[in-house]
Order: structure tokens, then sequence, then C-alpha cells
């Protein structure tokens, strides 16, 4: 073992590479738009990613708890409107909007922490479809109209590319950030309970807590995303996590590969490339693809990936990359993968 | 020994790239705003990549480093402000139009309205004979071309508006909007507006009353009434002529929803009306039993005011059917959703119900305006697939008399009204056009429309009842007019009062201005 670099990580350090200069030669719209937009979604479904790979939760309360954050900063910092309008400043507001979405996620972790499989799935489910109506509902909060006319910091305001780069720094710490946690004896364990969560009973192990402080540290995580999204759209309001929002945060998750923590942002990536450029192709309005159709064509790409590669495009990504090895016949030793624990599943 | 070795070789690999990046960004971007950004954030990107490099290898410190990266911009100086825009020499229409949601069905009308504005008032030609979806050419007004750069496609939801007109305005390039058709889209629209001074945003039929109340962005313009003004003179007639002393509503859980509501509130109780119970049902609810079940019985109150719209209404009174039995003309009345085609679903008992005004005046009155108006759809596409023929295609009349095209064409027709009259001017963010805009009056097919010092329109609206003809169908007929209504309700709202919600117009007895002053309409003929 040389300590080199594997592949995968050289790839993924000129991708950061990239991001960062993208602003150089990318157009205003892509960059404003279309990649802020992704490492927001990129970063939320991160956490779906990281649940599922490392504890074998499949959440659909993620994107509620980027709703809480948002709604938290509209009802800190709004000072007309609906919602509370406590006009505060607003970087007191993200504190306040991290502190109440990460309580929320604590709690929500707790009750839904002795679930597992498709309860868990249909519990999160529940949470989020609350979630939707508690904001609708509440006008305390919000209502439906939602809560508008919420500008970011200062430090922000009119400066795009900034937020660009908070999604890209964020982004990137929340990798570097799950990635180590997995390393740590706490994600170990939390491995461990994804694989076989009565045998690390009986070994000794509190599997509730387990479940309940990743869900909390995503919850978290989530909590910035949503945090990013309201000073990037300047609004939130109950539609914004409806089922129909909370299910793409799923499908982003498993376009890129439910397994691969990378595989969040490209997944937004796709997602959000989609829904901006597939109405500007050439002729596909003639067959009836239009911005209108955009969930029939998501849906189309989600069906064709889970037949092509369940494992999204990041196992799409694989499957080439192992293809053109074998082709080539290069070495397939340990010098040129480094032994990094891969995040998919194993059957142990 | 070699594994450190190795790390540092990538890192310096990694840190040339970068600085290359450096170069790259200071030289490749010709807006001077971008390249100091860019400048700026270089440091926390030399800080992420090593982050990345180092993950293998078990350490968290490289996250750490994320920390001083990201409070070091924080410090860097403010980036000079966005470009002007003061050498547009074009129009860069976006229409903001509306194909999912509750009210996707007047997509076809909405962007038609717009386009309509266009060929009238433009000298434009639709691209098509049956739809306006696919745009117009050859728009100009005095030398100034009109290109249309893209419809958004909304869904009634801000969230999505926003991203549409995102889309528009900072991939387009548009820089006049259209749009869009529903509440709580304007509000969300007319925020963004603010932000973007050099873009001129014309509402399209949203009636959300924050929206320019409240709001207030010097470049949104509203050349139709807001849901309350919809509703002037109802109150009124359901109180002084129809005799109800207590009413019920049931409305929409939106912002369009609670104007509508707020508006019939306040004339209904302004001359000694009650209303003794509030149902908000969420905007495209497909179940209404349990909403209609929280309204009082027909026998605890005198009658039912009803602001559900879109795909909506059907699904409400139908439940109401079901659950309270007939829907009868003498204890019912609505908003603008309230039209005769219920009656093909609900049966005739309906006849006689009362329904507030919409950006039109109802069909039953004809001008020589009215009918050129209603003649230029016709002559501008054989057929369109609007709202009111259930998406099939028919005569283009049927949609423009509709208040929903209606107003996309006043926004249209007003705008190019306008820029003839500063002579195609657009320079230093459109001032002469947006100063002609707030200054003139647009005298439209239905009637003249003037702005207040918010860009809201002072218009004609009108109370309708749903009758039957000799052929023992229900129509619409005008039984009045009321003039110049004004957005702040005689003074009931304004920018101080909170935005309409579920509970915070009171109940209570005051002067309206138009109250005594309606005119009635018989036979279609405004009896002034």
């Amino acid at each position: 073992m040389t300590g080199r670099p594997s592949t995968g990580t050289m790839v993924i350090s000129a991708v950061v590479a990239l991001l960062v200069l993208l602003p150089a030669f990318g157009s205003d719209f892509f960059i404003d738009f279309v990649m802020t937009r992704t490492m927001m979604l990129g970063l939320a479904a991160s956490t779906i990613v990281f649940l599922s790979a490392y504890g074998g939760m499949v959440s659909l309360a993620q994107w509620l708890i980027f709703g809480v954050s948002g709604f938290m900063i509209g009802n800190a910092v709004a000072e007309a409107g609906h919602g509370l309008k406590l006009g505060w400043n607003p970087w007191v507001a993200v504190i306040f909007a991290l502190g109440i979405a990460t309580a929320v996620a604590f709690v929500l972790g707790a009750l839904s922490a002795r679930t597992i499989g498709i309860y868990y799935l249909m519990l999160t489910l529940t949470y989020a479809v609350i979630g939707f109506l508690f904001f609708g509902q509440v006008t305390t909060f919000s209502g439906f109209g939602g809560v508008t006319g919420l500008d970011p910091p200062g430090f922000f305001l009119d400066h795009p590319k900034r937020l660009y780069y908070a999604g890209v720094v964020l982004s990137v710490i929340a990798y570097v950030t799950f990635r180590a946690v997995a390393r740590t004896s706490f994600g170990i364990a939390l491995q461990g309970i994804r694989d076989d969560p009565v045998r690390m009973s009986s070994l000794g192990f509190n599997v509730p807590m387990h479940r309940m402080l990743a869900f909390t540290l995503a919850g978290f995580v989530a909590a910035i995303a949503g945090v990013l999204n309201v000073w990037w759209n300047g609004q939130i309001d109950p539609t914004s996590i409806s089922i129909g929002p909370t299910l793409d945060l799923l499908i982003i998750a498993v376009i890129g590969g439910i397994a691969h923590l990378e595989g969040a942002w490209l997944g937004a990536f796709v997602f959000v490339a989609a829904n901006n450029y597939l109405r500007d192709l050439p002729l596909v309005d003639n067959i009836g693809i239009t911005e209108a159709r955009f969930n029939t064509v998501i849906g189309a790409l989600v069906l064709l990936i889970m037949v092509l590669s369940p494992d999204g495009l990041m196992g799409i990504i694989e499957k080439v990359r192992a293809a053109g090895r074998r082709v080539l016949g290069g070495p397939t030793g340990p010098t040129t993968a480094a032994p990094e624990p891969r995040l998919r599943r194993t059957s142990s | 020994m070699s594994k450190r070795t190795d790390r540092k070789r990538w890192l310096s690999i990694l840190g040339i790239l970068l600085g290359f990046a450096l170069i790259a960004a200071a030289c490749g971007s010709d807006d001077d705003g971008d390249d100091e950004v860019v400048a700026e954030e270089e440091a926390p990107a030399e800080e992420e990549a090593p982050a990345e490099e180092e993950a293998p290898a078990e350490e968290e410190a490289p996250a750490e480093e994320e920390a001083p990266a990201e409070e070091e911009a924080p410090a860097e100086e403010e980036a000079p402000p966005e470009e002007e825009t003061a050498g547009d020499n074009e129009v860069r229409l976006g229409i903001m139009a509306e194909c999912e949601g509750a009210f996707g069905g007047f997509h076809e009308d909405i962007t038609a309205g717009a386009v309509l504005g266009m060929i009238n008032g433009a000298g434009a030609t639709s691209n098509s004979t049956t739809t306006a979806l696919d745009g117009f050419s050859g728009a100009s007004v005095a030398g100034t071309p009109i290109n249309l750069v893209g419809i958004g496609c909304g869904d009634d939801t801000p969230d999505r508006a926003i991203q549409e007109i995102r889309t528009l305005v900072e991939q387009d390039g548009a820089n006049v909007i259209i749009g869009p058709l529903s509440g709580d889209e304007g509000i969300a629209i007319a925020n963004y507006a603010k932000d973007h001074p050099e873009v001129t945003f014309l509402d399209g039929s949203s009636g959300a009353q924050d929206t320019t109340l409240s709001v207030q962005a010097p470049n949104y313009f509203r050349w139709h009434a807001d849901g309350a003004q919809w509703n002037a003179g109802i109150g009124d007639i359901l109180h002084n002529t129809a005799g109800w002393d207590t009413a019920a509503v049931i409305a929409d859980d939106y912002g369009f929803g609670w104007t509508s509501a707020a508006g019939f509130t306040a004339e209904f109780c302004a001359v000694g009306g009650d209303v003794v119970q509030q149902v908000f049902p969420p905007l495209g609810t497909t179940d209404y039993s349990s909403f209609v079940a929280q309204l009082p019985n027909p026998d605890e109150v005198d009658g039912y005011f009803w602001v559900i719209g879109g795909t909506g209404t059907n699904a409400s009174l139908e439940a109401f059917l079901n659950a309270k039995g007939d829907l009868t003309g003498d204890q019912h009345a609505g908003n603008l959703f309230f039209s005769p085609a219920l009656a093909a679903a609900l049966g005739t008992d309906i006849a006689g119900a009362y329904v507030g005004g919409f950006a039109n005046l109802p069909g039953d009155i004809s001008t020589p305006e009215i009918d050129a108006y209603l003649a230029s759809a016709d002559a501008a596409w054989e057929t369109l697939a609007g709202g009111l023929s259930g998406n099939e295609p028919a005569e283009p009349s049927l949609a423009a008399g509709f208040g929903f095209m209606y107003a996309y064409y006043s926004a249209s027709a007003a705008f190019t009204e306008a820029l003839a009259a500063v002579d195609g001017d657009l320079s230093d963010n459109h001032a002469a056009l947006r100063a002609e805009m707030s200054t003139m009056t647009w005298e439209g097919p239905f009637g003249d429309i003037s702005l207040d010092e918010n860009r809201q329109a002072i218009a004609d609206t009108s109370v309708q009842q749903l009758v039957l003809d000799e052929n023992e169908e229900v129509i619409s007929k005008t039984v009045v007019i009321v003039p110049a209504v004004d957005q702040t309700f005689g003074g009931t709202f304004s920018e101080e009062t909170d935005p309409p919600e579920r509970d915070n117009v009171s109940c209570e007895e005051r002067d309206l201005p138009w109250v005594g002053n309606a005119i009635p309409v018989v036979d279609g003929v405004p009896q002034n």
C-alpha cells in the first residue's frame, strides 16, 4: 500500500476543483440557478443517502427538516406578511432555525428509532405530511400563502455566486463529515446496526440511540440546506415541503445512487438540469415533452436508471469503470483501488 | 514515509491546479462583479480540495480547515452592483403562464391574452391558428421590437413561480414579464421584482391584495382589480336585496381566497350583515366533505358565500349537495368562480345566485369596443382550447370574454400603449415607460383602468346573477356595475393593515364609497 489517492478520490477532487472554477466560464444563470440549486438539493439528498447507506434507514422526513429550517428563518427575519414577523438579524435567525430544526429532527428520530424497513419509510412519510399540513393550517407560522420577501444576510444579498460557493463549501464539509463519521466507532456501529440490528443489540449496542443520533445529524445537515434554500429562493410556503418535493428528494437520491454519497449531488444535478433544459431541447415539444410533462420525463428517467442500474448513476459509472479496466487489462490490485470502505450495503 | 510524500505531491498538483483556477477566474469573466467574487472565494476553494484528498486517510483536520476559510470570505468587501441594462433596445417578453395545478386548464387562455395584446397593440401575428402557446412574431412598437423569449409554467405555488420566473429572467433574459395567474404566485413574484429593478413586471390575473398594497414593488404593475375589488357590490346586494343578515364563507386557503373573502366580508358587514362562520380548505382539495361539514346547516344561516376556484369549485359544491341538501340560488352566492357552467353539473336550482365580478364584464353587456375586442380574438386564431370549453377547441372569443384571458390582455395591451406613448423608450430601466403607465388611463373594452400610487388598478367591476333564459338554461346577467373601485375599499385596507388572512378582517359597519352609487344594468344596458 502506497497511500496514493484512489482514482475515485482524484475524480472527486477534480470535480470539486471544477465546481470552484465553474463561475469563471459558466453563465450566470447556470451558476446562480442550476448549480446553486444542485448544491442545495445535493446537500439535502446526501442526508437521505447517509441514513440509507450507513444506517439502513430510508427517510422521507429530510425534506421536512429542510422545510422547518426554512420556515424558522422566514418567521425570524420577516418583518411583514405572514408568520411571526420577528424581524431578527439574519445570522441570529440561522442559529435559531438550525436549533429548532435539529431539535425537531432529534424528536422525530427518537420517535422512529425503533422502526425499520417499510415501517420507517411510512413513519417518516407521515412526518412529512404532518409538517406540510402543520405549516399550511397554523397561520401563526405560515399558512398556505407561505412566508415571502425574505432576503439573505447582507453578505449574500445581490451576490448569488457567494451563495453558490457557500453551497459548494457546505457540501464538501458535509461530504467529508459523513465519510469521517462513518469511520468513527459510532459510524461503524451504525453500519453494524444497518446490517444486523438484532446482533448489534445482543452485543450491547444501543440500537435506537444510534439511529436517533444519526437521524439528528442528518437533520442538522438538511437544516443547513434549508437555510441556503430560503436565502436563495426568498420565500417558503407549505407546498415547498408537500409530498411532491419530498418524493423529488428521494428520486434525486435514487437517480444518483442511494448507496453512494457522491450520488446525491450527481442526482441533484441531473434532476435540476432535466427540469431546466429539457424544455429547450429542439423537437422535444413536438413529441409532447414540455415543462408540464417534467414529472413524466423524470419518472421515465428514474425507471430507466433503475432498470439499467439499481445503484443509480454512480452504479453505472462504476460498471463502466470496471468494464474499462477489464478491456484495458489494467492492474486490479490494491495499487489502483485504495481499500476505501464502500458505502453500499454489504451482506454479512 | 512514501504515503506522506505521495500525499504531498498530490496536494502540490491540486494547489497548482487551483492556482490556474485563480488566474482563469480573474481573466475569464467579462463581468467585473463576477471576477471579484470568484477571487474572493478562491481561498475556501483551496482548502476544500485537500479536504477531499485526505478523506480516505481518516483525518478530520481538513474539515476543520474549512471553517477559517469560510470565515475569511465575509471579511471581503462588497462586490460592485449588478450590471446596468440601460442599453435595452428591444423588449424580451416572458409570459408567466399556468400549465399545471388547479388553474392549469387556463394555460391557453392566459397565454392567448398576452399574445392578443401584442397582436392588437404591436402588430404581431400569431404563430399558429389553433394555439397561442406557439407565440407570436413580428411585434414592434415605435421601432422597438418585442420578442417572446419564453412561456413559464406555473402550478399556482409560489415556489414553482419563483423558479419559472427566474428561468425567464435570468436564463432567457426577459426584461418584461406578463403574469402570473394566481394569488400567492403574484406575491412571490412581486417580492422577486423588488430585487430586479431592470425588469418590468405586469401582473397577469393574480388577485391577492398584498401583491401591490403591501409589497409595493416599484416595477410591478397590476392592470386589473384584486380579489376584494372584484367582490365590490355583492355584499350590499346580498344584504339589502337578497335579505341575507347572516352568511357563512367557504374560501380557498391562500392569498387570493383570503383577499376575495375579505372583500365580501368587508362589504357585507359594512352594510349591516354578519359573517357567522368561515371555512378555509387548501387550494386544490379534492374531497371537500370535511370542510362542508363545518358549515352551518341551511336553516342556521341566511346564505353561503363560495370562494372556491379552479378544480375545486364543482367538487366543493357537490360535497355540499351530498351533505346539506340543495344548492338554491337564493341561499348561495359566490365570487368569480360561480359561473353558469356549474349548472351543467349541479342543476338549474342554482339560478338566482349572485356572483362577484371579474376582470371582464358578463356577456350580456355589449358595446362596439367589446365586440371589436372579441372579434380581434376570433381573427387571431381559428380556435383556442381554453378553460371554458374544457380545453377542447372552441371559438377564441369564448376564452377572450372571460376574465383570465382578458386580465392578461389588459396587461399586454396597456403595456404596448404605454410603450407607444414613450416612443419605445426603454432606457434607464424603462423609466419613461413606467412613468407613463403610472399616470395613463387605459381605455379597455370592458372599461377604463388607471393605476393608483401602488401601481394597482382602479377599475369598474360588476355584480352578476345566474338566471334562466327562455330555453331554461342558466346564463349570467349583469345586475350592477360598480364604478372605479379602489383597492383600499374606502380606507378599509391599507399598507398598515395586515394582509387578508383567515380571520383578520373584522366584521363591522362602515361607509363604503360605492354603496348606493352602483349603476344598475337592465337587459345589458347600464342605466347611467
